[in-house]
């Protein structure tokens, strides 16, 4: 079994996919994580205290498979959608009683999201406790409350998408808010809206905002909080030295 | 801290010296502990003790994820996620409530004008958040009480009666009650022994920080709470189990 | 080996290092991942579809019906209609007629002109046409909120767009016409899409003169009970106390304004007898009702019920009313009889023995006071009597009760809970109508004693108020058809007017469905036996209790009647007068009168030998030849719906031959006795 696994790995077409090549040494694990593009954003060797469960609770890693998780029952979920009334609903009716596994992908996508708020806030707290956000990290912290705000308007968005009502009063309560703020408070509302009231345009507008913009901007702040991790010094494991 | 020391920094003069850390390692390319007057330099471990990313973090990492989604898959299969009729912007649901992250604010709505619940406040707290690193960072995370007691316990008596008068001024006493159970809470640990090795001595060992940071979650977890279930028609207090 | 340290060498083998973890979880991650489509494979619809095909698989027509089953998720899409229906996918063969003694879901549907695929199932039945889940299909949830219709008030569905009362749907006809009949749309609006919004057909009556006909003492006794003075009273019943009833009565007299007081009648009881013997010459029993001496109700019910008529009414009012209805009440439906003044005198003497001798002996009221009148004007402006009777010094309210046009689309969320009722919409509807207070003691909506089959017909009718309805394309709609009001002109058209003929005839689409249709009547018979029957009506059918009263016409007025009625209410089909002698040949009517009785069966349901003819459906023909024009026999023996529509006569199509040979033998018949000797 496993010499099978490292004759594969030895094969030609294998190594120049994975440039890691055969050996199960440090340097070749070492590769694996440097020549790898998703990979190489984290640093060849960890802290081994980083890893215990109880230092970190694993909160940002969760937040980001979370991310994950929306991002590909999104691009499903998009497969039957469309963004316009009342035709919004009605898919929310096709994924509930004809789609196979519609229900099941509108769950998991609701869930997940809901799921992504709290593991974001808690990951902030988690790392305020622990004084994760202190110098050299203070620019990482920042980065860290641009995604939690990226997180709350990510969510927001996909709110009204069902077009049921609960999506469209919540949005209407959200957006009544915004039209307090001083001077040009029902520009910003205009803007976001794309109209005065909640309506076909805020539909389009929210969607596209949910399904690309959001993420796109998401996923440029999500690397560069990663990168960060590593150039300030790897995860915080705290004052204390063990024992 | 500690696994930090490497060099040879001379800690010349351990009096009074005030710490502090640059992120900018052009300009202070060596990071540096600090050995103040009272604490020893008792390393006990030096250098690295680090794994390889791959495979100890990588597999710990998929295990992480794989719990998670086990988890959602699980919600996912017992719990549909909600939808209700067609929009319908004529018949206005009572009470039409905001996603459940935005209650707390939607909560303060009740007490206070738009402008203030809506813009002014959920600024300050973003704004609060950003610049958490940069102001009044308190490195050496000491103990709110270990120096000046008298003084502060004055200044917290004051700061906290000041803001529960603003709080009953404004009948908002769903802010009020968290606010008194952490000032109360502070004000309390102030009496805790030092030494104390228990729950009391964890919490006065804890910075001003710690107190201010607590004490908005508790609010915010308090609103939110208060704000999805207690909240009905008219948004009119309701009992979550029904009339008794 | 104990049992606690098996466990932890189990868990070591699944959560030992990381690998370990990492590979169960793997392993229970799939599995849960293949309950998806496991869940996919047990959806109700598939059940159903297979239970359909395995009742088929028993069936001699199996392969036929297997032939049409079409497996997976069915729907019909209407776009246009706002209608995706996937109700088919379960009720798998709707139109499979030969499965009719099947349960649901696999019943087929009852034939009806409509297309399924053209309309949907949702339109009529409602429901969530999308769902494919029985649950979500058929009953009210946060995202559907009309459930399906119970079966009971199916007629609710045809309703939206039929307005035109349809044969198939007695019960919801019934229901509009109770609607109408029992006042509720004098409170309540009714529009209809056209616009218009339904009229009562309750002709409450003003009440501006009312003292002048009863007394406070009878009006107390009425407002408390209505029911309980007549059980034909059409009036609701508002639950007043005792003191209510008191003060609303001392307002009513109140309000009325002053009239002419008539001059007192003298009666006796030798008029009284006679008296009845001129009730029952003039029909009043036609239209009114009275308890005979047995306790029976005989009578008809157009008029109110007159078995304590003297405890009513005044006898100087009954004599001025008997004398000319129109002078007290210019709307009444009552004709003007023209009795002469000892005539009136014998009515009066009868009618006014017609006592109850629980009333007078009964209710006793002190003089009304100022306060008590106040209150009971309050009273009158609360409950809106005013919405029915015109009063003095009250208005009319608008809006008095909620706007009934959309009630059949009022959602569950907004239905009023009662203890002991289902918080559905008919179930709602029903027991507010069956009980009004039953929903809180302020609620303003009177009680009608309505019997269980009642309530349903109405429910159904108001189910049928969708908003739906109000919004479907006119293409669809079946308005009511337009009354045009016809009213008869000249000094002919004041005269029949004034004998209320449009009570019980009907003429050009205008008026009341007790007496035969007049519109052609001046092509059907001849103007000597019209003048005669004016004078002396008596009935052409032996079957039928209701005759034309006696109006006492003079010579004048009758033939003034009988010349319009000959030249206005002529058919455009034919002239009367245009008769080929050669076909009323005696050769003709002898072959004529075997057809009667042998090819045609005419004596079936008429009588031509009042000897031995015992047809007793059909109006007599003893007195064809004197009373029928020759052509309209002949028209009426080809096609007589086409001359009067509804008319029972078959419709024979008959030859052209036979239908003179007929004609010529029924106008032989000039025989002037009728069946049984009288007369």
């Amino acid at each position: 079994m496993n010499s099978l696994y490292s004759r594969l790995r030895g094969t030609a077409v294998w190594r120049s996919v994975f440039r890691s090549g055969t050996g199960d040494t440090n340097l070749h694990r070492s590769l694996t994580v440097q020549q790898n593009i998703f990979l190489h954003l984290a640093s060849v060797k960890i802290r081994r205290r980083a890893l215990e469960f109880g230092v970190t609770w694993y909160l940002g890693t969760l937040s980001m498979a979370s991310f994950v998780i929306l991002v590909v029952t999104g691009v499903l979920l998009m497969l039957y959608y469309h963004p316009s009334v009342p035709q919004a609903y009605a898919d929310m009716k096709d994924l509930q009683f004809v789609v196979s596994a519609g229900v099941f992908l509108r769950n998991l996508h609701r869930w997940a999201a809901h799921a992504m708020v709290v593991l974001v806030f808690a990951h902030m707290f988690k790392v305020f406790y622990r004084g994760a956000y202190r110098p050299p990290r203070e620019f990482n912290w920042v980065v860290g409350v641009m995604l939690l705000l990226l997180t709350l308007f990510l969510s927001y968005t996909g709110y009204l998408l069902p077009w049921d009502q609960l999506a469209f009063w919540a949005i209407t309560v959200g957006s009544n808010i915004i039209s307090a703020v001083p001077a040009m408070g029902a520009k910003i509302r205009f803007l976001m809206l794309g109209g005065h009231t909640v309506n076909a345009n805020a539909l389009l507008r929210f969607y596209v905002l949910h399904c690309v913009i959001l993420p796109l901007i998401a996923a440029v702040f999500l690397a560069v909080h990663f990168w960060r991790i590593r150039k300030d010094g790897g995860l915080y494991t705290g004052d204390k030295p063990r024992e | 801290m500690v696994d930090c020391i490497r060099g040879t920094s001379p800690v010349s003069e351990p009096k009074d010296f005030r710490a502090s850390f640059d992120s900018d390692s052009q300009r202070t390319p060596v990071r540096v502990a600090f050995v103040t007057r009272r604490t020893t330099p008792h390393v006990t471990k030096a250098g690295d003790d680090r794994v390889m990313t791959n495979p100890d973090a990588l597999l710990r990492v998929a295990v992480a994820v794989m719990a998670l989604l086990i988890v959602l898959v699980v919600v996912s299969l017992l719990f549909d996620a909600p939808l209700e009729g067609l929009a319908n912007p004529l018949q206005t649901p009572n009470p039409a409530k905001a996603p459940w992250y935005f209650l707390g604010l939607q909560e303060l709505l009740h007490y206070f004008p738009p402008v203030v619940a809506g813009v002014v406040i959920p600024s300050l707290v973003v704004l609060a958040l950003v610049v958490i690193p940069y102001f009044n960072v308190n490195v050496e995370a000491e103990g709110f009480w270990n120096r000046n007691g008298e003084r502060k316990s004055i200044l917290v008596w004051v700061a906290v009666a000041a803001l529960s008068a603003f709080l009953v001024w404004f009948s908002v006493y769903a802010v009020l009650v968290p606010t008194l159970v952490s000032g109360g809470a502070l004000i309390v640990t102030a009496a805790a022994p030092p030494q104390d090795k228990g729950f009391g001595g964890w919490l006065r060992s804890k910075p001003l920080p710690f107190w201010i940071m607590t004490w908005f979650l508790v609010v915010a977890i308090t609103l939110t709470v208060i704000g999805t279930c207690f909240r009905g028609a008219g948004w009119s207090w309701v009992w979550p189990w029904g009339e008794l | 080996m104990s049992f606690r340290v098996r466990g932890r060498r189990v868990r070591k083998w699944f959560f030992g290092d990381s690998a370990r973890a990492f590979g169960t979880l793997g392993v229970l991650l799939l599995a849960l991942l293949a309950i998806v489509p496991a869940k996919d494979r047990f959806r109700e619809w598939l059940g159903y579809q297979k239970e359909y095909e395995i009742l088929i698989r028993g069936r001699t027509d199996g392969v036929a019906l297997a032939k049409r089953f079409q497996s997976g998720v069915q729907q019909i899409w209407l776009p246009e209609r706002d209608v995706t229906d996937r109700c088919m996918t379960c009720h798998t063969r709707l139109k499979e007629t030969s499965l009719a003694g099947v349960g649901q879901p696999f019943r087929p549907h009852p034939p009806i002109p409509h297309s399924l695929t053209e309309f949907g199932c949702t339109i009529c039945h409602r429901g969530q046409g999308v769902a494919t889940t029985v649950e979500e299909a058929h009953r009210s949830t946060k995202a559907w909120e009309e459930p399906i219709l119970p079966a009971q008030y199916s007629e609710a569905g045809c309703g939206q767009c039929h307005r035109d009362g349809l044969k198939g749907t007695p019960q919801l006809n019934a229901g509009r016409v109770l609607l109408a009949r029992y006042g509720c749309v004098n409170c309540h609006r009714l529009v209809s899409p056209e616009g218009g919004a339904s009229q009562g057909t309750d002709r409450p009556p003003s009440l501006k003169r009312i003292a002048e006909k009863t007394t406070r003492e009878w009006i107390y006794f009425w407002i408390k009970d209505p029911q309980a003075w007549a059980a034909t009273a059409t009036m609701p019943n508002f639950g007043l106390s005792d003191a209510d009833a008191r003060d609303v009565s001392a307002f009513v007299i109140s309000q009325s304004s002053p009239g002419s007081i008539a001059p007192a009648v003298a009666t006796n009881d030798a008029g009284a007898a006679a008296g009845a013997e001129l009730y029952g010459e003039s029909f009043c029993a036609s239209c009114h009702a009275m308890q005979n001496a047995a306790g029976k109700i005989t009578g008809g019910d157009l008029a109110p019920d007159l078995t304590r008529v003297g405890s009513k009414v005044r006898p100087e009012w009954l004599a001025a009313w008997v004398k000319n209805p129109a002078a007290y009440l210019p709307g009444t439906m009552m004709p003007h009889f023209r009795f002469d003044e000892k005539q009136i005198g014998l009515l009066v003497s009868y009618l006014g023995r017609k006592q109850d001798s629980y009333f007078p002996a009964n209710i006793r009221l002190e003089p009304a006071t100022a306060a008590q009148i106040a209150h009971g004007q309050k009273l009158v402006l609360e409950k809106g009597c005013a919405a029915c009777h015109e009063m003095n010094g009250v208005a009319r309210p608008d809006n008095f009760a909620p706007d009934l046009t959309a009630v059949g689309s009022l959602p569950p969320a907004r239905v009023l809970l009662a203890p002991g009722v289902p918080r559905t919409l008919p179930d709602y509807l029903a027991a507010k109508i069956r009980e009004p207070h039953a929903f809180g003691r302020e609620m303003k909506m009177p009680r009608n004693q309505f019997t269980d089959a009642q309530v349903e017909q109405l429910v159904t009718a108001l189910l049928a108020q969708t908003s739906r309805s109000q919004t479907f394309p006119a293409a669809l709609r079946r308005p009511t058809p337009v009354n045009v009001t016809y009213q008869p002109a000249g000094r002919a058209g004041q005269l029949m007017k004034d004998l209320r003929c449009l009570s019980c005839h009907s003429i050009n689409g205008t008026g009341g469905s007790m007496a035969p249709d007049l519109t052609w009547e001046g092509s059907s018979v001849q103007r000597a036996w019209l003048l005669d029957f004016l004078k002396n009506p008596n009935t052409l059918r032996p079957v039928l209790i209701r005759r034309m009263p006696r109006f006492n016409l003079s010579n004048d007025d009758a033939s003034t009647l009988a010349d319009y009625i000959m030249t206005a209410y002529q058919t455009p089909a034919f002239d009367r007068e245009e008769v080929d002698a050669t076909k009323l040949t005696p050769t003709e009517a002898s072959r004529g009168k075997s057809l009667f009785y042998g090819k045609y069966a005419c004596n079936s349901c008429h009588i031509v030998d009042p000897d031995n003819d015992k047809g007793y459906i059909g109006p007599t023909l003893t007195q064809a030849g004197t009373r029928l024009n020759a052509p309209w026999i002949f028209h009426w023996l080809k096609n007589a719906q086409a001359l009067r529509p509804g008319s029972l006569e078959l419709n024979w199509n008959m030859n052209d031959e036979d239908a003179w040979a007929i004609t010529a033998f029924l106008m032989q018949q000039k025989n002037t006795r009728k069946p049984g000797g009288e007369r």
